[in-house]
C-alpha cells in the first residue's frame, strides 16, 4: 500500500471511529429495552486501490406486538458507491395473526415469486382453517440512490392447508419495464410434513411471457436419529430469469438441471458429517459437483470449533478441486482467534495459476456491554492478482440485539 | 517397555478424542447429574424450591450451594457446587427462556400432577443436550393449530426475532441449508419471518446489493463452513457460475458484476483483461453462442442494457452473424414493437 493509500486509510479509520463513537453515544441515549440498535464500522484496504468505509446502522422496534419496524443504512466509501438504504419497513399486524401488511423497503419473496427488492407493500389475510390471500405491489428498488424510472410490479398467492399436513399454493407477479412486460409468472408451491420426520418442499415458477418452465425446485428430507438424508432436484431455464426485455432472453431455452443427495450424521456428540454429491445436466453437457464437510465442535456450547471441507466441481466449463478448513478458539477475556484457509486448484489453469490460495486470520474482542472489535489480515492468489494482502477492521456497538 | 508406552499413548489419545468429540465430559464442568437425583427418589421441588409456584416473572429458582448441602453434609471441595456440577449453557439457556417465553410452572403443576418429569423428560438421561422442554413436547398437550396456521407466535414466544434460538424440533436449518433454505422458505415465507428480520434477507436479496455487513467482516465472530460466497470465492466466482447458471440471479442484478469487472478492468471499454477464453469471438463465430446459450445471465452481467447493441451489430435480421434464437425460443411479444425484439425486428430493419 502507497503512503498517500495509508493516510487515506487512517483518515478513513478515524472518521468510521468517529462515527461509530457518535452513533454510539445516541445509542445509549436512544437505550429502551424492545428497541435494537447496531452500529458498525468497517475499513478494508482493497489491493492497490482505495480503501473501503462503511457505516453501517440498523434498528428494529417491537413495542408493541401489533407494530414492528425495521431499518438498515450504511454509508461509507467504496469505488462504485456512497451509501444505501437496504431496509426501512413497517409492519402492522392483527394481533392474532389474521392480517398482516407490511410497507416501505423490503424483500418480497412469496410462493415461486423470486425474491425482489420492492418499495411497496403485502398484505397477507389468514383464515384459522388454514387459507392465505397475499397481495403485493410495488416499485424495484433502485439501487444506491440511482435515478427511478418508476418500472412497477404487481401480484399476489393464494395458499391452502389440506388436511393439517400440506399446504398448496398459487402465485402470479407481472413486472413491468418502462410499460413493457418485462416479467411474467405464474407458479405453484407445495410443502408437506405428514410425519415429524419426513418433509417434502417444491415449487415451480411457469413464463407466461416467453413461454415455458423458468425454475423448479424439490427437496425431501428425512431424519432418524442421528442420521438426515435430503434428496434434491431442480430445473432452471436461464434466458427465462432474465427480464423479458433483454436480448438474452431470446437466445432460446437450455435449461440446467440438476439432481443429488445430502447426508448428514452426527457422528459423535460434538461432530458433524456432511456428505453431498449432485448429477447436473447442463446445455453444454453432463458433469457434478459434491462436497464432503466435517464441523467439530470443541465445547458443548460450539464457543470454538473446526471445520473441514474438500469439494470437487466437474461440469463443462469449470473443473476445479477445492479444500478448506476453519478454526475459531476462544482465547478467553471476550478475546477470539480464527483462521479459515482455502486451497483451490483449477483442472485447466490456462496461465492463471495452478493453484489460488486464500487465507485470513482474525483476531475479535467483544465486550459484555454491547462493543465488538475485530481486526484481520487477508491474504490470497488469484487469477486477477498474483498476491494480494488486504488489512481489515471492525467496530461495533450493540444496543439489545438486533 | 515399549509396548505399554505405545498402549498408554494410544490411551491417552482416546481419551482427548473422546473428550474432544463430546463422547465423554470435559473437566471441570459437567451436565448436573439428575438421573442419579431422580433414581434417588428425590422429589425435584426439594432442590428447587418453590417453583412450583413460579409465575411468568422472577427468580429461576436454581438450587444454591445451601440446598445441596442440606444432603451433602461433607462436601467434596470448597468451590461452589455449581462451579462442577451444571453446565454455564444449561443456565444461560433458562435465563433466555425466561426472557423470552411466556410460561408459569404454577400452573402447569396442576395439569402435570407434579410430575416435572413428564415435560423435562431429558433430566432422565445421562448426559442431555438441554434440561429444557422441546417445543414437540409442548404440542403433546398444547395443539396450537390455529396458531401456527395464523402464525400467532406471540402467546408464547415474547420477541422471537431477537431470542435467536435455533429451533431444536421444528423447522430445523439442517443439512445444506444455504442451498436448501429458498425451497423449503417457498411455502412458509411468513413463517420465516417469525423470526428472522428483513434485514437477514436483504443482505443477499438486495437488489444490487453491496452487502451491508459482508461475511469476511464478521470476523471470526461466527466462522462457518456453510456461509455463503466463503473463502477466496472471488477468485473463483466465474466458475462457481458456470457450474450453476442462472443461480447467481437470485440476489444480484446485472449491475452487480458491471461494477466490479468495471473496476478490475475486466468489463466493455475499459478492458486491460479479457475474461474470455481464446476461441471466444473468431470470424466463423467461436465459443461465445453456445457458452450464451447455457448461461446468458452471465453475458447481460457486462453486456446488457446498451451493451445489447454489441450482439445487435452482427445478429440484426440480415446481418453477418446469423439467426440468434436458439432450440425452445418460444414469445408472445410483438416482434416490431416490443423490447427486445424492435432492437433486431423493428420497423425498417
Amino acid at each position: 500500500m502507497s503512503k498517500t493509500a495509508a493516510m487515506d486509510a487512517r483518515a478513513r479509520c478515524l472518521g468510521a471511529g468517529a462515527a461509530a463513537g457518535l452513533c454510539a453515544t445516541w445509542l445509549t441515549v436512544a437505550r429502551a429495552d424492545p428497541i435494537r440498535l447496531r452500529g458498525d464500522a468497517l475499513l478494508q484496504t482493497e489491493g492497490g486501490g482505495s480503501p473501503t468505509g462503511l457505516v453501517v446502522l440498523q434498528g428494529e422496534d417491537a413495542m408493541q406486538p401489533w407494530i414492528s419496524a425495521e431499518g438498515l443504512v450504511w454509508a461509507g466509501a467504496t469505488p462504485s458507491a456512497t451509501g444505501d438504504v437496504l431496509v426501512l419497513s413497517v409492519r402492522l399486524r392483527e394481533p392474532h395473526g389474521y392480517a398482516q401488511v407490511q410497507l416501505g423497503r423490503f424483500v418480497l419473496a412469496t410462493g415461486a415469486v423470486h425474491p425482489v427488492q420492492i418499495d411497496g407493500a403485502h398484505a397477507i389475510a389468514r383464515a384459522p382453517w388454514g387459507s392465505t390471500i397475499e397481495t403485493f405491489g410495488g416499485v424495484p428498488v433502485v439501487p444506491q440512490f440511482g435515478s427511478r424510472t418508476y418500472d412497477w410490479m404487481a401480484g399476489g398467492r393464494v395458499a391452502e392447508v389440506v388436511a393439517n399436513t400440506a399446504t398448496v399454493g398459487v402465485s402470479y407477479v407481472q413486472r413491468r419495464e418502462g410499460g413493457e412486460i418485462s416479467d411474467e409468472e405464474v407458479g405453484s408451491d407445495l410443502a408437506v410434513a405428514p410425519v415429524r420426520w419426513f418433509d417434502l418442499a417444491g415449487f415451480a415458477a411457469y413464463d407466461v411471457t416467453n413461454p415455458g418452465l423458468a425454475e423448479a425446485r424439490a427437496s425431501a428430507a428425512a431424519k432418524v436419529a442421528d442420521w438426515r438424508v435430503e434428496l434434491f432436484a431442480s430445473q432452471i431455464s436461464p434466458g427465462r430469469l432474465l427480464p423479458a426485455t433483454s436480448l438474452f432472453s431470446v437466445l432460446g431455452d437450455f435449461p440446467s438441471e440438476t439432481a443429488g443427495a445430502t447426508v448428514r450424521w452426527r457422528a459423535a456428540p460434538r461432530l458433524d458429517l456432511l456428505v453431498s454429491g449432485a448429477g447436473q445436466d447442463l446445455a453444454g453437457g453432463l458433469g457434478g459437483n459434491g462436497f464432503v464437510r466435517a464441523s467439530l465442535k470443541l465445547d458443548d456450547r460450539g464457543d470454538g470449533n473446526l471445520g473441514l471441507e474438500f469439494r470437487r466441481v466437474d461440469v463443462p466449463g469449470s473443473q476445479w478441486t477445492g479444500v478448506r478448513g476453519v478454526a475459531a478458539l476462544p482465547l478467553g477475556g471476550g478475546f477470539r482467534y480464527s483462521n479459515e484457509i482455502e486451497i483451490v486448484a483449477p483442472d485447466y489453469p490456462d496461465g492463471r495459476g495452478v493453484a489460488w490460495p486464500w487465507a485470513l486470520e482474525a483476531l475479535s474482542w467483544r465486550s459484555r456491554d454491547g462493543w465488538d472489535v475485530g481486526a484481520a489480515l487477508e491474504a490470497s492468489s488469484s487469477p486477477l492478482h498474483r498476491y494480494e494482502a488486504d488489512a481489515l477492521m471492525r467496530v461495533s456497538y450493540a444496543l439489545g440485539k438486533p | 517397555m515399549r509396548a505399554l508406552t505405545l498402549l498408554m499413548m494410544l490411551a491417552l489419545s482416546l481419551a482427548a478424542c473422546a473428550s474432544v468429540l463430546g463422547i465423554r465430559p470435559q473437566a471441570p464442568s459437567h451436565p448436573f447429574e439428575h438421573r442419579a437425583h431422580i433414581l434417588k427418589g428425590i422429589n425435584c421441588l426439594e432442590c428447587h424450591r418453590g417453583v412450583g409456584l413460579a409465575k411468568d416473572t422472577g427468580p429461576l429458582h436454581f438450587p444454591s450451594d445451601a440446598e445441596c448441602v442440606r444432603c451433602h453434609r461433607k462436601p467434596h471441595d470448597e468451590r461452589p457446587c455449581q462451579g462442577c456440577h451444571g453446565e454455564p449453557y444449561v443456565r444461560d439457556a433458562a435465563e433466555l427462556a425466561r426472557t423470552h417465553l411466556r410460561f408459569e410452572h404454577s400452573r402447569h403443576m396442576v395439569a402435570a400432577e407434579g410430575d416435572c418429569v413428564r415435560c423435562h423428560v431429558e433430566v432422565t438421561e445421562a448426559r442431555p443436550d438441554s434440561v429444557l422442554p422441546k417445543m414437540a413436547t409442548c404440542f403433546g398437550c398444547h395443539e396450537h393449530r390455529d396458531q401456527w396456521t395464523l402464525r400467532d407466535c406471540n402467546g408464547c414466544h415474547v420477541d422471537l426475532e431477537a431470542e435467536g434460538t435455533m429451533p431444536d424440533d421444528h423447522l430445523v436449518h439442517d443439512g445444506d441449508w444455504l442451498r436448501e433454505h429458498g425451497t423449503r422458505a417457498a411455502s412458509a415465507r411468513d413463517l420465516c419471518a417469525s423470526c428472522h428480520t428483513e434485514r437477514q434477507c436483504a443482505s443477499c436479496h438486495g437488489e444490487g446489493t453491496v452487502p451491508a455487513l459482508p461475511w469476511k467482516l464478521a470476523l471470526g465472530n461466527d466462522m462457518r463452513l456453510s456461509d455463503l460466497h466463503p473463502a477466496g470465492f472471488a477468485a473463483r466466482h466465474s466458475l462457481e457460475a458456470r457450474a450453476d447458471p442462472g443461480l447467481c440471479t437470485t440476489c444480484h442484478t446485472e449491475s452487480s458484476c458491471i461494477d466490479c469487472h468495471t473496476r478490475e478492468g475486466v468489463a466493455p471499454g475499459s478492458t486491460t483483461t479479457s475474461p474470455h477464453p481464446p476461441g471466444w469471438l473468431t470470424p466463423a463465430g467461436g465459443d461465445h453462442g453456445l457458452q450464451a446459450r447455457i448461461d446468458p445471465v452471465s453475458c447481460a452481467g457486462c453486456h446488457g442494457g446498451a451493451g445489447e447493441q454489441l450482439c445487435v451489430g452482427c445478429h440484426r435480421v440480415g446481418g453477418p452473424g446469423g439467426n440468434p434464437h436458439g432450440p425452445g425460443f418460444n414469445s408472445r411479444q410483438d416482434e416490431h414493437h416490443d423490447m427486445p425484439c424492435r432492437l433486431c425486428h423493428g420497423v425498417g430493419r
